[in-house]
């Protein structure tokens, strides 16, 4: 009998184990290649983890809250015991190069990284892999990279006969490894305390693992916090003509099929007006030294779900019509509150907006989701009295309806006046939502 | 009542012992389990014990071959006292085994003692010696129950007539005669103390030359030629076929390229290696992956395909070495503790006690090439030109150092020659260093010492050491002739 086990493969750059949320098959299940069998909650998102080959499930040996780290067996499959599926070296249809003469092969996802100097089951690679023979690093600075999640393989040495230097691990970034996506580093030393926390003696408490999505929030609100000299912007707009606007469109929207929010338009003069301040859409590269002006718009907005906050990204919403973004926002918002958002609908966001009005509240001082340099929040639209002076000096009351708008921005790129007149702008645009047309394309 | 733990170390060998108390260092509750002795094969029936022998093997040779040159007179023939050899040689081992167990306290390390075998990759039962059954729950279990001579068919191990390692050390009479199946490096270093303590030796090896693949074939030829000196037989390209009791001892028949032979003496001792216990414990019952040559696959993390479960030392992964073991150990320790570790080492050195001692750190020149590096730099540097191996009566062997012609960078470090075993370690630094000649070279060594040597030999592999005539300037140490200095 041919038994193959199903491992948890690599889920995404960084992301080293996962909790078992919840078993999609139980033993007896016949599970065909490709074939979900369980839900695990990363830091980042919840996934559905396929098996990468067919067979009757024979053991199960991971529980549902189980932290399981890659590479791990999940479960056990016999293959002889389907059709089909039987013969030991049919690996899925669309799998990577399975390691044929290991025990068992990984999912596709996994297709990474492959270390040939151990002579270790394939799918138990270590990330990062394991320093080729030919690189110079000393032991110290081996681990040093160990511990920074950094490639050594991948580093450019720029010590004597192309050593990597322990300044070469800092400079390159923990985890800038991935190739592709640009990672905007922070310098080297960023180094957090950690304080134990003692609870009085006596007291009832409950201690509950920091980890998963709350884990991630934590290490990136701290991050941020740290590098980014934070400052806060408060206005307020009349959106009487914005709720106007929006009141007419709505029906439109639902026979489209959506429901139109105000987050759309709040986007769409974001978007307008960060084509004017361009620094708004930018990062700082603190291990080059440089800064990074982005020419596309990538809109990330904070969404409040059972596991935590999560900032699902509208790609390119510039090109994107109110429509358009209002089904997405409404897509990826109901899919964050599922868990089942995809770990690249969360990445890559240029700037931020968190609805806080939503709940209520008056202002907030958000925190800046690093690299990102800004984050605007929208809160609670109000009705207030005005005083209307009318051309001849007389003065008369007026019902209007406000909305208060902050933007919090980086410091070291945004200088206060700058931010002033962004918020200027942006208001002067959301109070005329008219004026949009003319961004429009 | 089960008791519970967050590592349990099964085999406190020095793989075992080093990552329970680095596991206990770490805050971790932890539990070691060992059948037999603390320090595992190494320091009870391994390394420490042979070494004992070593070194006594070495100080009476030095009397009945170099007092009487220095001006000693030694009236009659030295005596051994066999059994008091013994005795001193157990106090060693069971100094280094209490400071073991003394460690292991001092870490409030629970030590259990007792036949361990797996119930799940959560449980394991042990078994005490009065016959009560244990079991021990752990969130992390580290196997590390190492390796045992391997018996080749006709020769199963009695310890009478038919010796393992263990029993060859244990021998508490001289032995006339001896026959040692297998020239690796265990059979040549406890060959080598029968041999010093005056018995006649013969080993039978079946390859083509000793320490095949173990060590640098031009270090093998020094050893080789100081072996036929001290009146060791060695029979290459053969194999034994069987043997029978004859009288008091044996008679052992030998293949040498289809010709049959038959060896007389006292005894006959097995030495071709040594296997990973992986049958043992029930590891394959808990389904375990073990690969076909028995040892438990691993990753460079030494986890197995287990959750939860890490094998380290003998039974994970050559080199069979007590020293990469214990590098395993706190490795294996630190991760189950949270930290980011991996086994990312450049070399793991090398040691074979014969006489002269053997010592390697890095790749041999066709490692090297098959590695990719096409212009080698080769140097050697004799210790007949070093002032202090001459003044302890010690010439033979050398310093040969392999490095990349391009960058100069020290690819791998040969040593055959007096305290080989103490000079390696030098050349291990360098090389995890990433260093070039010119660093050995460079840095002063003090005189007047055997490490000089080492600095020699980088001088010599970039063509102009001092101390031998290299001619013409840039030839890899070809043509040397030693000149000894004061």
């Amino acid at each position: 009998m041919a038994t193959k086990n199903v491992q948890l493969p690599e889920l995404g750059e960084g992301v080293t184990e996962g909790e078992l949320v919840k078993w999609l098959v139980k033993v007896g299940d016949t599970v065909k290649p490709d074939q979900p069998v369980a839900e695990m909650m990363t830091d980042k998102a919840t996934v559905e983890v396929p098996s990468p080959f067919g067979g009757v499930v024979k053991e199960i040996q991971k529980k549902e809250g189980d932290v399981v780290e890659v590479g791990m067996t999940l479960l056990v499959l016999d293959s002889d015991a389907t059709a089909g599926a039987s013969a030991q070296a049919s690996p899925a249809p669309k799998s990577a190069p399975a390691p044929a003469a290991a025990m068992t092969a990984a999912p596709p996802v996994a297709a990474k990284s492959a270390p040939a100097a151990t002579a270790a089951p394939g799918q138990m690679d270590v990330y990062p892999p394991v320093m080729d023979s030919r690189v110079l690093a000393t032991p110290a600075t081996r681990r040093v990279a160990r511990e920074m999640g950094v490639d050594l393989n991948q580093v450019r040495g720029t010590g004597v006969a192309g050593r990597v230097t322990r300044d070469d691990v800092l400079g390159s970034g923990a985890g800038a490894v991935s190739a592709g996506t640009p990672s905007y580093a922070p310098g080297a030393g960023v180094s957090i305390p950690r304080p134990a926390y003692q609870g009085p003696a006596g007291a009832i408490e409950e201690r509950v693992a920091l980890r998963g999505v709350r884990k991630k929030i934590a290490e990136n609100l701290q991050m941020a916090k740290h590098i980014v000299p934070h400052f806060t912007l408060m206005d307020e707009a009349n959106v009487t003509a914005l709720v106007a606007m929006r009141d007419e469109l709505k029906a439109a929207g639902e026979k489209a099929g959506t429901k139109v929010t105000y987050l759309p338009f709040v986007m769409k003069a974001l978007i307008a007006t960060i084509r004017e301040y361009p620094m708004f859409n930018a990062s700082i590269d603190d291990a080059a030294q440089e800064i990074v002006y982005k020419k596309y718009f990538n809109l990330g907005f904070a969404a409040d779900t059972p596991n935590g906050l999560l900032v699902p990204v509208i790609k390119n919403a510039d090109q994107k019509t109110i429509l358009q973004l209002s089904k997405e926002i409404m897509d990826l918002a109901k899919r964050a509150r599922d868990g089942k958002l995809a770990l690249d609908e969360m990445k890559g966001a240029t700037i931020t907006v968190t609805n806080i009005g939503s709940v209520g509240g008056q202002y907030a001082t958000p925190i800046i989701n690093h690299p990102e340099v800004a984050i605007m929040g929208m809160y609670k639209i109000q009705e207030k009295p005005i005083i209307k002076r009318a051309a001849d000096g007389s003065m008369a009351l007026d019902a209007i309806k406000t909305m208060n708008f902050t933007i919090t921005a980086d410091h070291r790129l945004i200088d206060g006046a700058v931010a002033a007149n962004f918020l200027k702008a942006f208001i002067a645009r959301i109070e005329n939502p008219g004026v949009l047309m003319l961004d429009m394309m | 009542m089960a008791q519970s733990f967050d590592v349990v170390v099964v085999g406190a060998g020095p793989g075992g012992y080093v990552c329970a108390i680095r596991s206990a260092q770490l805050g971790l509750k932890t539990a070691i389990i060992e059948r037999e002795y603390m320090g595992g094969v190494c320091l009870n029936v391994g390394c420490i014990p042979s070494k004992a022998l070593i070194a006594a093997g070495h100080f009476l040779h030095k009397m009945e071959h170099n007092a009487a040159e220095m001006g000693f007179t030694i009236p009659g023939k030295v005596k051994l006292d066999m059994a008091q050899l013994q005795k001193w040689k157990q106090s060693v081992c069971e100094r280094m085994a209490g400071g073991v167990e003394q460690l292991l306290k001092g870490n409030a390390v629970t030590i259990i003692r007792g036949e361990a075998s797996f119930k799940s990759a959560q449980e394991i039962s042990v078994k005490t010696k009065a016959g009560a059954a244990e079991s021990v729950t752990a969130k992390n279990f580290v196997i590390a129950t190492g390796s045992r001579p391997i018996e080749i068919p006709g020769f199963s191990f009695d310890e009478q007539l038919v010796l393992s390692s263990t029993g060859a050390l244990a021998q508490s009479e001289k032995l006339e005669s001896a026959v040692v199946i297998g020239g690796g490096y265990i059979g040549l270093e406890i060959g080598s103390v029968l041999s010093n303590f005056g018995t006649k030796v013969t080993v039978v090896e079946a390859n083509k030359a000793l320490l095949a693949g173990l060590a640098d074939p031009e270090c093998v030829q020094v050893v080789a030629r100081k072996l036929k000196k001290n009146g060791v037989d060695v029979l290459l390209d053969a194999k034994a076929k069987g043997w029978k009791k004859s009288g008091k001892g044996v008679e052992v028949t030998v293949d040498i390229g289809g010709k049959e032979q038959v060896l007389k003496a006292d005894k006959v001792l097995v030495t071709v290696g040594r296997k990973p216990n992986s049958d043992q414990a029930n590891l394959k019952g808990i389904g375990l992956a073990i690969d076909e040559k028995g040892f438990v696959k691993v990753n460079a993390q030494r986890k197995t395909n287990l959750p939860g479960v890490y094998a380290i030392g003998d039974i994970a992964c050559q080199p069979m070495l007590a020293h990469k073991a214990s590098h395993e150990g706190v490795m294996v320790a630190e991760i189950i503790a949270g930290q980011k570790r991996a086994y990312e080492v450049k070399t793991v050195p090398s040691v074979i006690f014969v006489d002269p001692e053997i010592a390697a750190a890095g790749m041999t020149e066709d490692e090297a090439r098959a590695k990719g590096y096409t212009d080698l730099k080769i140097g050697k540097f004799p210790f007949a030109a070093n002032g202090r191996a001459v003044s302890l009566m010690e010439t033979d062997g050398f310093v040969k150092i392999i490095a990349d012609a391009k960058t100069h960078i020290v690819l791998g470090v040969h040593i055959v020659g007096p305290e080989a075993s103490n000079l390696i370690s030098e050349a291990a630094l360098a090389i995890e260093m990433g260093a070039r000649l010119e660093d050995l070279a460079l840095t002063i060594h003090p005189h007047p010492t055997l490490g000089e040597t080492m600095m020699e030999a980088a001088e010599a592999t970039l063509g102009h050491a001092i101390h031998i005539i290299q001619k013409p300037l840039g030839g890899a140490g070809k043509g040397t002739t030693p000149r000894a200095h004061a």
